[in-house]
Parts: C-alpha cells; sequence; structure tokens
C-alpha cells in the first residue's frame, strides 16, 4: 500500500461525450478533481446522470479523459501495473451466462495472474463468503439478479485487491444481503483496503463511507467527511442538489385528482 | 504470472463459449453429413471414389469452417462488448491488444476442434471410399457400397449426441460442449482406425488440411477486427466480402490433386499457403488491436 500517496487523483477532469461526426453531445464530467487516500472508504454519490459512473470508468482506465490528469497508485489506469492492484464490481453484473460461478470465478483469477492451485482455493473461499457453495456447478444465465451481484462481488475480490471499485454495490440485493455487503466493506476497510464506491442508497453511504463527494451535472458540488457534516447525509445531499427534479408530479397529480 | 498466462484464461473461455453455442453443433453436424453422405450420394464417381470422399471431406471443412470462424468470433466479441463483460475483464491486469489477441485465439481453438472432427470424419469416408471402390471392382457393382465406413461415420454423429444427452441427464454436463468434444474424440478414433493407426499413410491427408487451416485463421483475425469495429451485421457482411475475395485462392482441388498424384503434400508445399497468409493474420491482428485500443 502506497501509505500517504493518494490512491486515486483525478486533476481537473473533464469528459465530453461526441456523437459520429465527432459533434459534442454531452458534457459528462466538467472539471472533477478528487483524492482517494490510503485505507479510505470514499463515496461518490449524486443524482442520475451527475457523471459517477464516467468518473468510475475514468479513474478504471475504460474511458479517456478529454481533459485532465487521471493517476491510479501514481500510474495511468490503462496501465497494466495499475490494474494488477484493483477490483471492480460494476453497477450491473456483468457475467458470461455460459460459465458456471466457479468457472466465472476462475476465469477472472486466471486473468489476475493467480496460479491454478492458489485460484482454486480463493474461488472456494469467495464462494462460500457470499454463500453460493450450492449452485457454485450452476451456469449464471439461471442465476437471479441477487445471486448474479454475489459472484460479481466475490469476482471483483478475486485478486486481493488494494483498490475496491463499487459501482452501486448493494443495487439488485434484498435488505439482508445489503446489510452483509455493508458489513463487508467496513470489514474490508478495517484490513487496510481502500474503497471508492456509488450509491443512491444515502443511508448505506452514511454507514459505510469515510469521505464522500457530491457531483451535479458533472461537477462536484460538494466533499467532505460524513462525521464533519453535522447533518444527516440526505439532508445535506438535499441541500447540494434539491433543485432537481426528474418528475414533473404536479401536473399529473392535478389531472387525477 | 506472465501475461501469456493471464490470457489463457480469456483463451480457454472463448473457446468454451463457442464450443458452448447450440450453433456450433447445428455447424458441425451439417459439415459431418456432408463428409459423410456427400460422396456416397454422389452418383458420378468417375472411377475415384476415394477421390471424391477427400473432396467431400475438404469441402466440409473449408465451408463449415469459415462459417463458424465468422459467425462465432463475431459472436463472441460483440456479445462482450454489448453485454459489458469486456468491461469487467478489462479492469483486470490485461491489456487491450492481449485481450483481443486472446478472444481470437480462443475462437480459432474452437475452429481447429471443428476442423479436426469433420476431417477425421472424411478420413473415415476416405478409407471406406476405396474398400468400396475394391468391392466394386470385383462384383461389378456402382461404388457407391462403403457401407460399413458411411455407418462408422453416421455413428460419430449420432452417438455423441446420445453420450452427451445421457452425460447431461446424469452429470448436468453441457449438452453442446459434451458432444462436441465427444464427437472430435470420435472422430480421430474412427479415423485412426480406418487408417490402421499408419501415421506415414495419414500425415499426407493432414498436411493437406493445413491450407485449410491457415484460410480459417484468416478469417478469425478479420472476423475478430471487424467485430471490434463494427455492429454484428456490418462485421457479417465485411467477412463475406472478404470470403468472396478470397474465395478464388482456396480452391480444395488442388489438395486432392496433389495427394492423387504422389500420394504425398510436402511440408514445403503445406507451409507455403500458411506463409502466404501470415501476413494477412497479421494485418488483420494489428488492425484489431489498434480498434480494441481505440474503444472509449
Amino acid at each position: 500500500m502506497d501509505s500517504g500517496k493518494n490512491i486515486v487523483e483525478l486533476r481537473n477532469v473533464s469528459r465530453t461525450f461526441r456523437d459520429f461526426w465527432l459533434r459534442p453531445t454531452v458534457k459528462a464530467v466538467d472539471g472533477l478533481t478528487l483524492d482517494v487516500r490510503p485505507g479510505e472508504v470514499f463515496g461518490l454519490l449524486g443524482p442520475n446522470g451527475s457523471g459517477k459512473s464516467t468518473t468510475i470508468k475514468m479513474i478504471l482506465g475504460l474511458l479517456r479523459p478529454s481533459g485532465g490528469e487521471v493517476s491510479l497508485f501514481g500510474l495511468s489506469p490503462r496501465s497494466v501495473e495499475a490494474r494488477r492492484r484493483l477490483g471492480y464490481l460494476p453497477e450491473l453484473s456483468y457475467l458470461h451466462p455460459f460459465l458456471t460461478a466457479r468457472e466465472t470465478l476462475m476465469y477472472y483469477a486466471g486473468l489476475c495472474g493467480l496460479g491454478r492451485s492458489e485460484a482454486r482455493k480463493r474461488t472456494s473461499q469467495l464462494l462460500e463468503m457470499v454463500g453460493l457453495e450450492e449452485a457454485a456447478s450452476r451456469v449464471v444465465a439461471g442465476f437471479s439478479k441477487g445471486m448474479s451481484r454475489r459472484v460479481a462481488l466475490a469476482a471483483s475480490l478475486v485478486g486481493r485487491p488494494d483498490l475496491l471499485v463499487l459501482d452501486e454495490p448493494t443495487s439488485g440485493l434484498d435488505p439482508v444481503s445489503t446489510k452483509e455487503v455493508k458489513t463487508l466493506i467496513k470489514a474490508l476497510s478495517a484490513g487496510g483496503m481502500t474503497i471508492l464506491m456509488t450509491s443512491h442508497l444515502l443511508a448505506d453511504a452514511e454507514d459505510v463511507c469515510d469521505r464522500v463527494m457530491i457531483l451535479n451535472h458533472g461537477k462536484s458540488v460538494a466533499e467532505g467527511r460524513v462525521a464533519d457534516l453535522g447533518t444527516s447525509l440526505e439532508e445535506f445531499f438535499l441541500a447540494k442538489v434539491g433543485d432537481i427534479e426528474h418528475f414533473r408530479l404536479a401536473p399529473f397529480l392535478s389531472q387525477e385528482s | 504470472m506472465s501475461a501469456c498466462g493471464r490470457s489463457a484464461s480469456v483463451v480457454k473461455a472463448t473457446a468454451l463459449e463457442i464450443l458452448s453455442e447450440p450453433v456450433t453443433l447445428l455447424v458441425l453436424l451439417a459439415s459431418l453429413v456432408l463428409a459423410v453422405l456427400a460422396p456416397a450420394f454422389h452418383y458420378h464417381q468417375f472411377g475415384e471414389p476415394t477421390r471424391m470422399a477427400r473432396d467431400a471431406g475438404f469441402s466440409a471443412v473449408f465451408t463449415g469452417g469459415t462459417v463458424l470462424a465468422v459467425f462465432a468470433t463475431i459472436r463472441s466479441i460483440r456479445r462482450e462488448i454489448e453485454t459489458g463483460t469486456i468491461e469487467m475483464a478489462l479492469s483486470h491486469p490485461i491489456s487491450r491488444g492481449m485481450f483481443f489477441v486472446a478472444k481470437a485465439c480462443g475462437a480459432f481453438a474452437a475452429c481447429i476442434v471443428f476442423a479436426l472432427t469433420v476431417f477425421g470424419v472424411s478420413l473415415t469416408s476416405v478409407a471406406g471410399a476405396a474398400v468400396g471402390g475394391a468391392i466394386a471392382e470385383r462384383t461389378g457393382g456402382i461404388a457407391r457400397i462403403w457401407g460399413p465406413c458411411v455407418a462408422v461415420g453416421m455413428a460419430v454423429i449420432v452417438l455423441p449426441l446420445v453420450a452427451a444427452a445421457a452425460a447431461n441427464r446424469l452429470f448436468r454436463f453441457r449438452f453442446v460442449l459434451a458432444s462436441t468434444v465427444t464427437a472430435a474424440c470420435a472422430a480421430v478414433a474412427s479415423a485412426s482406425w480406418a487408417f490402421s493407426l499408419d501415421p506415414a499413410v495419414l500425415a499426407p491427408y493432414f498436411l493437406a488440411a493445413l491450407p485449410l487451416v491457415a484460410f480459417i485463421a484468416v478469417f478469425v483475425s478479420a472476423s475478430a477486427a471487424f467485430a471490434v469495429r463494427f455492429r454484428a451485421n456490418v462485421a457479417a457482411v465485411c467477412s463475406g466480402v472478404l470470403f468472396a475475395a478470397m474465395v478464388p485462392f482456396a480452391g480444395n482441388y488442388y489438395l486432392s490433386d496433389a495427394l492423387s498424384a504422389g500420394g504425398s503434400v510436402s511440408w514445403i508445399g503445406a507451409a507455403v499457403p500458411f506463409a502466404a497468409a501470415i501476413p494477412a493474420i497479421a494485418a488483420f491482428t494489428l488492425l484489431g488491436i489498434g480498434w480494441t485500443a481505440e474503444r472509449t
């Protein structure tokens, strides 16, 4: 672990999506600067379309920033060396439908460079951890959303990463599994792992995050330690982005009544 | 573990994916039926039943191999991109270029299993044609009577399906994968039996088939590159155009000619098509690596 150095650094990062003719269509991230420090749980919060997933994809090296600099462990996020220490749980559980749960974990263990016997041991350990030993030999195509989520979570941990990036980690999980995931995040953090997560569920973020940043329209509107907010995260969040209105309820409700 | 070791994981998963696809079994069965039955039901043998059997085998490997190479490679890569599994993979310590190459190698490995199966069965048919021809000369009958070897060929088609159904029922093995692998083993076993396990006799046939393997490799690399850049239907059209352009250079008949003329094919004769294919494979691979790096 790089004690003292930031694990993730974004400096004035922007990302503009363009159409086929290279005309700009949307500026998803605009001049964002953030640091994720070693050992902390950092929450990236914001309403839909605020640029959270785009930011995460730039941190993972899956998207190139249009401007600014991104570094992961002091390296380019596209470098193999940086990604050696990374675990990623995407918002949707992207799994190969033709592989069984065990084969899925073996596949990612192979990508992480684990030897065969070590991969087998780690796979069994993680399948036990997510409670899928019984279903280990079933292809994931037949799994429920919650089961797929647990397989994806296990896959993100297979390489014993130093930085775990969780995009909506409790999405699709029932309350019991949600509570267990939060317990797991706290335990991993206590063990020294750095965690960067996004969530729409502010109560979940409040429970596990040390620091949060709130994004709106691709820009940072607030950043700070959860313990220093002096109010609940939900109140703080609504105070910062409360002007947003996804639904136009008033006309509809007046007509209905 | 080295980069090659890490990419082996992708190669294995891709081959498994393609061999588990129902369409793979469909193409395989169609090619096997073509290889076994086409010479048997061909009325005009021109006194060369073994050559007819050989041509049917080469044609089945060539046609089926190309169809599988194009379809399976495009489908596998587009599925990675469209379902987002590529994002999970690329968040691991594997470079984009290596990932692309590994996907292409996995598709090629599946095509090799296919080619080996069809070619093994066609060799059984070739041996049967020789026996049938000899019987026909003695009895004055037509040279369509190599019934025992057609029966063996059909058994190679039917038995793996029965075995796979049983394995699926009893052990929950994947049906398509089990039947494909069983068919490959049965094909090699029956070809070895038909040629009395004589490597000296078998080797020329395999050498003659190598140019077809080179041809399939070109299509795997081209389809992989197109699939990275274009949607599946556009990529398939691009591969189809390439196929049309390359067909004149890929006649099966000179392979049969070589075997008929001297009964053997030299290593150099087999290596030349490979040497010709290497620049095309390299060009498409570089194109695919470039397009993969460009994505995002």
